[in-house]
């Protein structure tokens, strides 16, 4: 029939269970390969205190292929572009069927505390952090409270 | 290919498509010259400040003049396009793209509401508060509803812009704009008096707001206030002659199967005749959002990605044909594909992209295979139009016709599979066919000896139902997990290890997908069954 698979529904069980720290996924209540997700910056990070949007999708042949994941939030980030896509290796050629949407969000939220302006996605802001951290990280802080939050 | 053209693609395929637009000027009123307003920008600069309207109207009028022509996904978005994007990186900006669309996308062209989705889709998301504003601009209510009865064609892109924003601000947001006058704007529209556009955009501007639980409940409170209820009203129209009204019933059946379920009414798949139905659209071979009409004949597409589905039965040897009624004249992509094709619908792929699937798409007149496209010079079709699809696997060729007038015979999915065809289409937003595999007479039979599903295949009666998600879903639920299951599917057992890294927990069908190991990424050369005690 509809082909959702019991992977999807087991790992759905178990977020909901046991959210990961600082991070809520919560399937859709008409499509449950698509997660909305809320996941609060971590602390010590220009993010912290801000509560960041992001949606996740697992494709057809999810475990096979990596669920794609979209910040919602605006966020001022060298790996995170206007749209929201974020430079990460296991989204990418490093998936592994292996890994979960709980591993996934972690590894995102990691990226959060640590930026790599070196593989950027979102030049812009990657030069700014190579140039001239101290103000890219104040520009990060202030998206933070302009755009994360205020719900 | 269809939906995002603005994503980035990296296939190093060289596109040999033409990419002038003009195998596609004809059909459209506007912009018959080259562009000239966008590309006399830097598209590059940010345009800060306002914009004026004027141009603004120009450009969404520009961009859905070209887009049918942009066949690729690594072509550039056209510069009118990415111009709208740069305008609506602004607030105000944003506001004045929305009002534009409002304002000129014409009802003829046949992909007006996808260039609206397009844009808002790829366009910066808008605050809480543009949003709001823009809901009050339009001031809705049931009496702009029957006031805007005289005017159509902006009713229905506005009920587009509603739809596009409640999937994209689901949640929050979406609830603040489904105030008591948006809700009595778009249940006024579903009155019968109103044009059947306007209608079938209301219904699935409701459908997308409900996606915010809160607004379901919301709205199958005031729908069971109603008597009768207007969707059940209009679910009668499916079978329809008029393809807006036929398309119109296909939604409201589906949405009080699927959303707004009222407590009298019997499920469709309960109620459906399908004694005569040996060959189906497949339930489980389907992408995520398409919809199936109950005896699985019917599909149609409200999503803003690219759907695709195979049929049950399966051509091995010999010539084999179906029909396709075509209900709505956008993009389709119909043909044959092989299990080996892939549906990638949030990236644009469907049938005919890869090396295992050939389609016709008559809306842009091309052929398509391995994602690249052929031109052919048949008519752009038209509602009510039949594609024949044609598959010979003795002589290896596939014959398309619209309305009997045959296409030139493809042959190139042939050096990929021999065997092992289904009928498959894909579908962009909005976009409805109707399937023939052969329960009913065809239209345009071809001259030459062929076989059907409907008369060589079977299913089971457990096969032909095409049942609700929620209500499947609640089944699968109420199953639960064995210890000893593969820790890839929790489906099957796990009874495989891989060597030479040794690693386990992995069923047979899965591991048979993988070609490195899961757990530590080494290539792995043998499957090796384990006998557990």
């Amino acid at each position: 029939m509809v082909n959702v698979s019991r992977r999807i529904l087991v790992e759905t069980k178990n977020l909901l269970r046991e959210p990961p720290p600082g991070i809520s996924a919560t399937p859709d209540e008409d499509n449950c390969r698509y997660f909305h997700v809320i996941m609060a910056g971590p602390a010590g990070s220009p993010y912290e205190g801000g509560l960041f949007r992001l949606e996740l999708f697992l494709p057809e042949n999810y475990p096979l292929y990596p669920p794609s994941v979209r910040f919602l939030t605006k966020i001022y980030h060298p790996n995170i572009d206007k749209l929201g896509r974020i430079c990460l290796d296991i989204l990418k050629d490093q998936w592994s069927p292996a890994l979960q949407i709980r591993t996934v969000l972690l590894s995102i939220q990691a990226l959060l505390g640590s930026p790599n302006p070196d593989d950027p996605l979102a030049n812009d802001v990657a030069k700014m952090w190579k140039n001239n951290e101290i103000e890219a990280i104040m520009r990060a802080k202030e998206w933070t409270q302009a755009y994360a939050t205020d719900e | 290919m269809g939906g995002c053209w603005c994503k980035q693609k990296n296939e190093d395929t060289d596109p040999y498509v033409p990419q002038s637009c003009n195998n596609h000027a004809a059909d459209v009123p506007y912009f018959q010259s080259s562009p000239t307003i966008a590309s006399t920008y830097y598209v590059e600069n940010q345009e800060k400040g306002n914009v004026d309207s004027d141009t603004v109207d120009s450009l969404v009028l520009e961009t859905l003049g070209v887009i049918g022509a942009l066949v690729d996904n690594e072509q550039e978005p056209p510069p009118s396009m990415m111009r709208l994007h740069n305008i609506a990186d602004n607030e105000e900006g944003w506001i004045q793209v929305v009002k534009s669309m409002v304002k000129v996308i014409p009802m003829s062209d046949p992909l007006g509401p996808s260039v609206i989705t397009l844009l808002l889709d790829d366009c910066p998301l808008p605050s809480r508060e543009s949003v709001l504003r823009v809901a009050q601009m339009f001031n809705l209510s049931s009496s702009s509803a029957i006031a805007g009865r005289t005017n159509a064609p902006r009713e229905r892109n506005i009920c587009v812009v509603l739809g596009c924003i409640a999937e994209k601000l689901a949640g929050p947001s979406s609830l603040g704009i489904l105030n008591e006058g948006t809700l009595d704007y778009l249940l006024t529209n579903l009155n019968t008096d109103t044009d059947p556009y306007v209608i079938l955009f209301s219904l699935i501007a409701l459908e997308k707001f409900a996606q915010t639980s809160e607004n379901k409940a919301t709205i199958i409170r005031r729908l069971e206030q109603e008597e009768p209820c207007p969707i059940t009203t209009l679910e009668v129209w499916k079978n329809e002659d008029h393809y807006v009204r036929r398309q119109v019933g296909f939604c409201a059946q589906w949405a009080l199967d699927n959303l707004f379920v009222m407590n009298h009414r019997k499920y469709s798949f309960l109620t459906v005749e399908m004694a005569h139905i040996n060959a189906m659209l497949n339930t489980s071979d389907v992408s995520e959002y398409l919809k199936i009409s109950p005896d699985g004949l019917e599909a149609r597409c409200d999503a803003y990605s690219f759907e695709s589905v195979r049929c049950t039965a399966q051509a091995d040897e010999g010539s084999w044909y179906y029909e396709v009624m075509i209900i709505t004249p956008g993009v389709m992509q119909i043909g044959w594909a092989t299990k080996n094709s892939n549906y990638l619908n949030h990236e644009g792929y469907g049938i005919g992209d890869d090396k295992f699937s050939l389609a016709y798409d008559g809306c842009r007149r091309l052929i398509w295979y391995n994602a690249k496209s052929e031109p052919q010079s048949l008519p752009r079709w038209q509602s009510g139009d039949i594609l024949g699809c044609l598959l010979d696997l003795d002589t290896q060729q596939i014959i398309f016709s619209v309305n009997g007038m045959s296409l030139p015979p493809c042959t190139h999915v042939f050096t990929m599979a021999k065997t092992g065809f289904f009928a498959a289409a894909s579908f962009m937003s909005f976009q409805q066919c109707r399937f023939n595999f052969g329960a009913e007479p065809f239209k345009h039979p071809p001259s030459q000896q062929y076989s059907t599903f409907n008369n060589s295949a079977s299913l089971r009666p457990e096969n032909k139902v095409v049942m609700p998600r929620h209500i499947f879903l609640e089944q699968l639920r109420q199953q639960s997990v064995r210890e000893d299951s593969c820790t890839l599917c929790y489906d099957q057992r796990a009874s495989v290890k891989l060597l030479p890294c040794e690693h386990s927990g992995f069923c047979k069908t899965c591991a048979s997908q993988l070609t490195d190991c899961p757990m530590c990424r080494a290539p792995f050369s043998e499957i090796l069954e384990e006998n557990n005690p």
